[in-house]
């Protein structure tokens, strides 16, 4: 449904992101995982463009739309297509919640106030959010602010939900809530591509993953597959110093 | 031997000279209203560093800032009208310098050098708002023009709001100037009275009280819609069904 074509992204002489193709089925979620500095991030923000790449074209719907061009009918199209959640979140600070998920609705898709507010409220409950409707992001937690952002993406359904690193920037305590309603979005079968950090969520939630490295896919398969037989040394060895981690630190 | 100081004459000139104040007010109100587009505009170009024109801005902005305001209005009540009149003389026509209201330059003069002042204050406003609220925009897919509306401006207010007091302040005081511009506004009126009864003392007491106290109000006012802009301390919940 959705393919990434031969996308290359540099900064200045640093190459993040080299000619990578990805073609994502629907319903598919697409955990992205790998050492920092390898593009992740990035290959996120230049399917919708947030981040102009050298080459690469994304091909959504059978329409075809060249990434390294900025035309501004084409991004805007793009970017109607796709929803994205933030790592900061990236909430409106001066609309309440409610007003937060309405904003989209009302200014890009042009729906009536009341048609707004009715879907905002849906998918605020959706998240769990409904009763905090009228509460500015400065009176909310964290996980209470980006499950926000969660039901303003989720509000303009999109063919593909874009999720940068959704929980790097919560408290451990606040990550489970957030985690609960990635995992309720995608059961419903929304498209997504998901970098994380969460391994163990990834590996649960997510029925392809693709590991980067150096701007390279160099693993691409089940989490299964991924996780329990890594065949490129690279992932090996990321694996390998995870583990590190949950070891005890010795034994008997 | 007559007074030295006349505490009388003071209090009593004070509603002569209250008849201007209309006068300050639509000189300070009209001129903030321009300078306040125009300043908006210009910080807008300076951001978005659209070549040439930014650059042109600086200059202007430069220049503005470098020269008194009385120079300004000097130069926009002589130099204004001889452009108009080499326009109309091209165009074969008469010209009449005294049709023109000296209200029409000294706004002029005074918008333009306020727009200066107040192009920065928006610069550094536009700046505090942060960059992930713009790509949250853009990510939904709003233009350019549609997250400055929606999103950048309102937070734009806040930030820019005790600056703009300022500058409105500092706007009402300039008006003094205007007489430049063969305007009687309050200060003006005051050296008339002061002409006429010699107490020239006591007329500045008398203004110094009126322009204090106007200060005071629209400080009192800039503070009455900065809680407004306010996001407010506690919202309560939402009753749900659950």
């Amino acid at each position: 449904m959705i393919q990434v074509n031969h996308l290359s992204k540099k900064f200045h002489d640093n190459v993040v992101l080299d000619d990578i193709s990805l073609d994502i089925k629907q319903g598919d979620v697409v955990g992205i995982i790998g050492p920092s500095g390898t593009g992740k991030s990035t290959l996120l923000r230049c399917i919708n463009q947030l981040e102009v790449p050298e080459h690469g074209e994304v091909i959504l719907d059978g329409e075809k739309i060249n990434l390294a061009k900025k035309n501004r009918k084409q991004i805007v199209e793009l970017r109607k297509n796709t929803g994205m959640v933030f790592q900061r979140f990236n909430l409106f600070e001066k609309k309440t919640a409610l007003q937060n998920v309405m904003e989209g609705l009302i200014v890009v898709q042009k729906k009536s106030k009341a048609e707004a507010r009715e879907i905002a409220l849906q998918e605020l409950d959706r998240v769990g959010m409904a009763a905090w409707a009228n509460h500015y992001p400065k009176h909310l937690s964290g996980g209470q602010q980006q499950r926000v952002a969660i039901a303003r993406a989720l509000a303009m359904k999109p063919k593909l939900l874009l999720l940068d690193e959704p929980t790097s920037a919560l408290d451990p305590e606040l990550v489970g809530e957030v985690l609960e309603t990635i995992r309720k979005v995608a059961a419903e079968g929304y498209t997504m591509l998901l970098v994380s950090h969460e391994m163990n969520f990834v590996r649960h939630v997510a029925n392809r993953v693709i590991f980067l490295d150096k701007g390279h896919i160099v693993e691409d398969g089940t989490a299964k597959q991924v996780f329990d037989n890594p065949t490129h040394p690279r992932t090996k060895e990321f694996f390998s110093k995870m583990n590190l981690m949950t070891q005890p630190e010795y034994t008997i | 031997m007559a007074k030295l100081f006349d505490f009388q004459a003071v209090w009593k000139q004070i509603p002569e000279i209250i008849q201007y104040l209309p006068v300050t007010l639509e000189l300070a109100i009209i001129s903030m209203i321009v300078a306040v587009v125009l300043g908006l505009l210009l910080a807008v170009v300076k951001m978005k560093k659209i070549p040439v024109l930014s650059q042109v801005i600086n200059l202007y902005i430069s220049i503005i800032r470098g020269t008194p305001i009385i120079v300004q209005l000097y130069i926009a009540y002589f130099g204004i009208p001889m452009i108009t009149k080499y326009i109309y003389m091209q165009q074969g026509l008469e010209y009449q310098a005294s049709d023109t209201s000296g209200m029409v330059y000294a706004i002029i003069a005074l918008s333009i050098n306020e727009s200066a002042y107040i192009a920065e204050i928006f610069r550094g406003a536009l700046a505090s708002v942060g960059v992930g609220q713009i790509e949250a925009a853009n990510a939904l897919g709003m233009t350019y023009f549609q997250a400055l509306r929606r999103i950048i401006l309102p937070e734009t207010m806040t930030v820019a709001l005790p600056g703009l007091g300022n500058s409105f302040i500092g706007l009402i005081k300039g008006t003094s100037l205007a007489f430049t511009c063969a305007i009687v506004e309050m200060t003006a009126q005051g050296k008339i009275i002061g002409g006429r009864s010699y107490r020239y003392f006591e007329v500045y007491v008398s203004l110094a009280l009126i322009y204090w106290v106007i200060t005071l109000i629209v400080e009192q006012l800039i503070k009455v819609i900065e809680k407004k802009l306010q996001i407010p301390d506690q919202v309560k919940m939402v009753e749900t069904e659950k």
